[in-house]
């Protein structure tokens, strides 16, 4: 079974590396970028199952990030994790899953397996959906 | 500006500017007294006019009705001696027509004249004839006068001149008082004359006078143009004293003027000229009105004076203390409201200033968390660590202290709010039974005695499950932290209105002070021990109620215990889901 792959993007780099290091310790293919754009390239060339989203980032709102990424490709599941307890109905409508921060590993890792689940199921779908 | 200000403030009566001195009880009673003050003279001032117009008026009226008759009487008076003189002058023109002078100089003729005329004028003293030549050539009367002379005489010229004469009262050869009449006689050749001449009693005009009906202190005399009086007065003295006041001007008819006296002051002097006689009836009264219809008005409108003024005043009394308790109430009314605005102002900013600071202090306590943790990853996969039991214990404790921050700013945020925010229908009963359950432990283990005073027709209500199990779960958590052991706690839950349930919470326990009362739903601040309670508790759970469109407020006294009063709306309108959102 392939590796997991996990996208973290947070402009807090300190937080996004070091969860992103200890993703990889549990057999994830873990990545960590610091702004939308570095993410939206990553997504581009990597195409992740699963994206850690912090909704503050510099340069581009998280709305409009989410919105970007669900458009390039519907089935990457979003889960937002965040320090700002502010969520809306539109982005709960859209992500996975709402986490506020600080949040333990132990929390985070089932929340990245059920997402990937999905997106393989939806993956697996849309290819049978084509055949 | 603030003196502009204060001086606004002084000059307006009615001065209701929210000051902290606005509530005092002086300006409520200071109000009080003006407005029965202010009542009491506008209603009074038309009604003390009108009384005072009304008495004068009457007693004007009165007093014109007393010198009426006063008039009358003089009129009547004069009328009386001017035709008891005009009788005397016809009486005696006659007999000097009938009669020639030598049967009138003959004594005995003449007795007998006048012992007739006697019979019909018992007042005539003597009747004497006197000649040209000022000689009385007879007389009959009591007093011996014949042979007089009276040429030199003042009345003797007077009536050579007039005809006839009536004279002044004197005392005269006859040492009494009297008064005289004289009429000449015209003899058709060269000239010559005679006249007749009677002596009448002074008693005669007294006798007039005292048909003029007097009151007590009032005077009728006559007087002559001089001012000698021709009858006795009261002030003035006997006769032939003299009046000392100012001789009336002749007038026509009878006149009235208003003279200072002195012996009593301002009187009303009435007086009138007699035709063909020296003489002034004069009345000297006092306009003093003594009739009963007075009397009676006088009393009345005292009464009535009196009585309206005791009932203004009751009135005013009345109407102030309505008008300022109504003040009154409108200015603790609206204090209230306004402190109640400003704990709420208070209560948002304070919360949206620890959300902010939550938010803020997430991001570090999540890398605090990721490094610890990567730390326990790295320590875990590495097997020879020499000491690796005692930086496990320390990234525990680490990771322990971050959950604990994590516990205030997730509570902060109202996080357990947003989960499970739906609306459900509710029974409240049945809401906090659930609740009593997480906390059956502690109550029976501290012994504590829970009475349960639910309602059984209590309607259910439209609200969220969680929400209110939190609140019931902190408040009811307060109240068995708030008691000692063997403790009391009453839960009662009950209609309030068609549209509110209440829950009531009190305890027995130390109760809270009044300082601690303004703070207790402000968050973090606490009584409990710091291991106890984070001072979350309440805060969250009044922004909870208030999201919920019911209230939470609080009734405590130190010593005697609390009561919480949760009022749950029954319909309240659905919350927009996602607006529930943390704040």
């Amino acid at each position: 079974m392939p590796q997991t792959k996990v996208l973290l993007v947070d402009d807090e780099k300190e937080f996004a590396s070091t969860l992103s290091e200890r993703l990889c310790l549990r057999n994830f293919d873990a990545k960590a970028v610091f702004c939308a754009e570095d993410a939206l390239s990553v997504i581009r060339h990597e195409s992740p199952d699963v994206i850690l989203l912090d909704l503050k980032l510099p340069g581009m709102s998280g709305m409009e990030l989410i919105r970007t990424i669900k458009l390039y490709d519907h089935t990457i599941e979003i889960i937002v994790l965040t320090g700002h307890g502010k969520s809306t109905d539109e982005i709960m409508s859209i992500v996975f899953d709402y986490v506020v921060k600080p949040v333990h590993i132990k929390e985070i890792l089932p929340r990245i397996e059920r997402a990937a689940q999905q997106r393989k199921e939806a993956l697996l779908e849309s290819a049978n959906v084509q055949e | 500006m603030e003196k502009i200000k204060k001086c606004l403030q002084t000059l307006c009566l009615f001065n209701l500017l929210a000051k902290p001195n606005v509530l005092s009880k002086t300006r409520y009673r200071r109000l009080k007294i003006a407005m029965i003050l202010f009542i009491s003279i506008l209603s009074l001032i038309p009604f003390f006019i009108i009384s005072g117009v009304s008495y004068y008026w009457l007693s004007n009226i009165l007093k014109e009705d007393v010198s009426n008759q006063v008039k009358w009487q003089i009129e009547s008076t004069r009328n009386s001696i001017e035709y008891f003189v005009d009788i005397k002058i016809s009486t005696f023109k006659f007999i000097t027509t009938k009669y020639d002078f030598s049967e009138l100089s003959d004594q005995a003729n003449l007795s007998k004249i006048f012992r007739e005329i006697k019979e019909e004028f018992s007042d005539l003293v003597d009747l004497g004839l006197v000649d040209s030549g000022g000689i009385q050539k007879s007389y009959i009367g009591p007093y011996n006068l014949s042979g007089h002379d009276y040429s030199k005489e003042h009345w003797f010229h007077e009536v050579v001149v007039r005809g006839f004469y009536v004279s002044n009262v004197f005392i005269g050869d006859r040492q009494i008082p009297h008064f005289t009449i004289a009429l000449k006689r015209d003899l058709p050749a060269d000239g010559a004359f005679w006249i007749l001449r009677a002596a009448i009693d002074m008693d005669t005009l007294n006798r007039f006078i005292a048909a003029i009906k007097l009151k007590e202190n009032d005077d009728a005399f006559i007087i002559d143009h001089k001012g000698t009086l021709q009858t006795p007065s009261r002030f003035y003295g006997d006769v032939l004293k003299q009046y000392t006041q100012n001789i009336p001007l002749m007038q026509q008819g009878i006149s009235m003027i208003e003279i200072e006296t002195e012996k009593r002051g301002d009187m009303y002097f009435g007086y009138t000229y007699i035709k063909n006689t020296p003489w002034i009836l004069s009345v000297l009264f006092e306009p003093t009105i003594n009739s009963k219809v007075f009397q009676v008005f006088h009393n009345e409108l005292l009464a009535i004076f009196l009585g309206s003024i005791i009932l203004v005043i009751i009135v005013a009394i009345r109407m102030a203390n309505i008008m300022v308790g109504r003040i009154e109430e409108a200015d603790h009314e609206r204090a209230d409201a306004l402190s109640e605005i400003e704990h709420s102002n208070k209560l948002a900013s304070i919360g949206r200033l620890a959300a902010g600071v939550a938010h803020e202090i997430n991001n570090p306590l999540a890398i605090i968390n990721q490094k610890a943790g990567l730390m326990r990853d790295i320590i875990e996969m590495s097997e020879d660590s020499q000491h690796f039991e005692k930086f496990l214990q320390l990234i525990e404790d680490i990771l322990n202290t971050v959950d604990r921050c994590r516990t205030i700013t997730h509570r902060l945020l109202g996080f357990a709010r947003r989960m499970d925010m739906t609306y459900e229908v509710l029974d409240i009963n049945d809401v906090i039974k659930e609740v009593l359950g997480f906390l059956e432990k502690e109550i029976s283990m501290r012994s504590v005695h829970l009475t349960q005073q639910f309602s059984k027709a209590l309607p259910e209500v439209r609200s969220d499950k969680g929400q209110l199990q939190q609140v019931f779960l902190n408040i009811i958590n307060n109240a068995v932290d708030a008691v000692e052991d063997n403790g009391f706690i009453t839960i009662k839950t009950y209609v309030k209105d068609k549209d509110t349930v209440i829950a009531d919470i009190s305890d027995n326990g130390k109760g809270i002070t009044k300082s601690e009362l303004k703070h207790i739903f402000d968050p973090f601040f606490t009584t409990k021990d710091k291991d106890k309670g984070t001072g979350l508790g309440l805060s969250i759970s009044y922004g909870i109620m208030k999201k919920l469109g019911g209230t939470i407020s609080v009734d405590s006294k130190v010593d005697k215990g609390t009561t919480f009063i949760i009022e749950i709306p029954i319909k309240h309108a659905i919350i927009k889901e996602g607006g529930n959102a943390s704040d």
